[in-house]
């Protein structure tokens, strides 16, 4: 049970990154001069080397991906983990592994630069004593990742700091707007349901409670002790939130199941129908895509404001 | 006289373990705010009391009783103080089937259906395996308990790794293979009532005939119980009330050997007392260690399973060593 939750949340944490799709910013980056070599600061606070304009980087997070892509070095990226599928062409790549790293499949890649989120198991070290050049990056949250663009486009030698300034005009005109609403109604967001006794939500310091501030909502686990807390449905009861919001995949629960759940039929988001279901992808990952996640999550909390 | 005052002071424990059940819970709700939910407040703490913890409760003690019933059943029939459903591989059969229920895809109503099946089959080929060679042993029947429990997890297993693991919300599975109550729903409680009702109906006109049993088949023949019809109905309730059991809350040790086992030794080994006064004392005792499963490392839940292993294994293995001096 233990080891299937530890594994639960790394498969969370690995697609809590990432996005692709329609992007804000330049659609074809100015690849301007940035000079390398380039020294760069990264999520670990190491200081990485890039010495050349790096030709062939291995990805290892579906936020970097997307980055990455977004930034026009999609053309450069010859391995990516198997989490990445946005944009689709990045499913293309070679896949290097997910929640293990194939080492040796990096390393066949010959990559000149590796990129890869904060693992807790050795694996970054284990990438540098291949002699490979790897540079930390991990955002976490909404703030994160104007910084996250800004540093991938020094690794890879393109505009990132215009593509962090678009996204970051973007989350701030959603917040803006949600800031002129009278009420800011109370979130209940659902991560998994499947042991129906404890139910995993999100709580402070998690991305997606992030993106329900920003859209102007109260998240009803805003005060739980962990980022990713379990909640009794006593206490979601009593927390009775006005909105609820799930993910739309296969094995989430549906608005359906949720209505149908004993003693839930009390709670104001039932009683008004206002359950609704969202792309995990899309609000699971902090990348490229943040300033649609904040619109769409937006459009849930205050539909008055946002159309 | 003494079983009247067991019995009274067994109710009594049933009556106090479930009011505790129901006044702790994940959130804090007064004495007088949980007698007004009970009597049907309409705000969010009668919801919580009559919707979440009441049918937990109650559930809880069904499950914890009908355990019991089947253990003390299960010892009289086998006339060996180391039998209940979980040693004897009954639970695990019935598990199994309720398992290959819900991958198949079959209705929730359907479920304590396949798991009273899945009880019935096991029941009989343990009681089968029992008495090959003639009269049975209790190594015999722990042999076949263990024999049955093992082949029954590895179907579970590649039933669970080789069906789409997602869809069937692998989690939930896990928690209940561990023995839980967590949830439970008005409309699964009905359904298991039922069951439990019919079950210990039969377990109380079975009793005398049980009792008959103790002398050994022949004896009980002279005394007018015809051995085959009896053994096949004493099976059968068993089955109906592990298989409710599991339904309800998965795989949950060591309830049927102790209790019973304790009770005889205060009220004595006749059938006629054991019966009600193991379904009293069962359900009290599941009521308790539910209430330690949701409380001992709150916010987080033990699986009640864990609870009852706990307490449970030391007291089995010392009747293990007491059985082995005086049986083998």
């Amino acid at each position: 049970m233990r080891s299937r939750f530890v594994t639960f949340l790394a498969v969370l944490l690995l697609t809590l990154a990432a996005c692709g799709g329609a992007v804000p910013g330049p659609s074809s980056p100015a690849v301007t001069a940035s000079p390398f070599p380039a020294t760069l600061i990264d999520f670990q606070n190491r200081s990485v080397t890039v010495p050349v304009r790096p030709e062939r980087v291995v990805s290892i997070g579906p936020s970097i991906t997307a980055f990455l892509f977004a930034l026009g070095a999609g053309p450069r990226v010859v391995g990516v983990d198997d989490f990445s599928d946005e944009p689709a062409e990045a499913a293309t790549r070679e896949h290097v592994g997910g929640i293990k790293v194939n080492f040796e499949k990096v390393v066949a890649l010959k990559p000149d630069l590796v990129l890869s989120v904060k693992f807790s198991d050795g694996t970054i070290e284990k990438l540098q004593s291949a002699s490979l050049n790897v540079l930390v990056v991990d955002p976490q949250t909404v703030s994160d990742v104007a910084k996250t663009a800004t540093l991938l486009g020094k690794a890879v030698g393109a505009d990132g700091e215009a593509m962090g300034r678009s996204i970051q005009q973007r989350v701030d005109a959603v917040k803006a707007k949600a800031a002129t609403a009278t009420t800011r109604p109370r979130v209940y967001h659902e991560i998994d349901a499947s042991d129906p006794a404890k139910i995993f939500t999100v709580g402070p310091g998690s991305y997606i409670n992030d993106l329900i501030e920003i859209a102007g909502g109260t998240n009803v686990a805003a005060r739980a002790p962990s980022a990713y807390p379990q909640l009794s449905a006593e206490e979601i009861l009593r927390s009775d939130p006005e909105i609820i919001v799930l993910a739309a995949d296969a094995y989430a629960s549906k608005p359906a199941d949720v209505v149908s759940r004993q003693g839930w039929s009390i709670i104001a988001a039932v009683k008004n129908n206002r359950i609704f279901t969202i792309d995990p992808n899309l609000i699971n990952r902090p990348g490229p895509r943040v300033g649609e996640a904040a619109e769409t999550y937006a459009k849930l909390v205050h539909p008055e404001l946002f159309r | 006289m003494r079983t009247a005052a067991v019995i009274a002071f067994l109710v009594a424990a049933l009556v106090v373990s479930a009011a505790a059940g129901i006044l702790v819970g994940a959130v804090a709700i007064g004495p007088g705010d949980v007698l007004a939910a009970l009597f049907g407040s309409n705000d969010v703490n009668g919801t919580i009391i009559r919707e979440l913890r009441l049918p937990r409760v109650l559930g809880a003690a069904l499950v914890g009783g009908s355990l019991a019933t089947a253990g003390a059943l299960l010892q009289g029939l086998l006339r060996n103080p180391l039998a209940d459903p979980f040693v004897t591989g009954t639970s695990a059969g019935a598990t199994l089937a309720a398992v290959a229920a819900i991958v198949m895809g079959l209705a929730a109503p359907f479920v304590p259906l396949a798991s009273f099946a899945g009880a019935l089959v096991t029941v009989t080929l343990v009681w089968r395996l029992a008495r090959v060679g003639g009269g049975t042993t209790v190594l015999t029947v722990l042999l076949a308990g263990v024999v049955l429990t093992s082949f029954a997890g590895a179907v579970v297993t590649f039933l669970l790794v080789s069906s789409d693991r997602l869809a069937l919300q692998l989690r939930a599975v896990l928690g209940w293979l561990q023995g839980g109550v967590s949830v439970i729903s008005w409309a699964e409680l009905g359904v298991a009532a039922a069951i439990v009702a019919a079950g210990l109906g039969f377990a109380l006109v079975l009793a005398h005939r049980v009792d008959a049993y103790a002398f050994g088949e022949d004896t009980a023949a002279t005394l007018g119980v015809d051995p085959d019809r009896t053994t096949t109905a004493v099976l059968g309730a068993t089955a109906l009330l592990s298989g409710a059991a599991v339904a309800l809350a998965g795989l949950v040790g060591f309830v049927g050997l102790v209790v019973p086992h304790a009770l005889r030794f205060v009220i004595g080994a006749t059938h006629r007392r054991l019966v009600p006064a193991s379904f009293l004392a069962g359900a009290a005792a599941l009521v308790l260690a539910d209430l330690g499963a949701r409380t001992i490392i709150a916010p987080a839940e033990l699986p009640v399973g864990a609870i009852t292993g706990l307490i449970g294994a030391p007291f089995f293995l010392a009747l293990l060593v007491r059985s082995r001096r005086i049986v083998l």
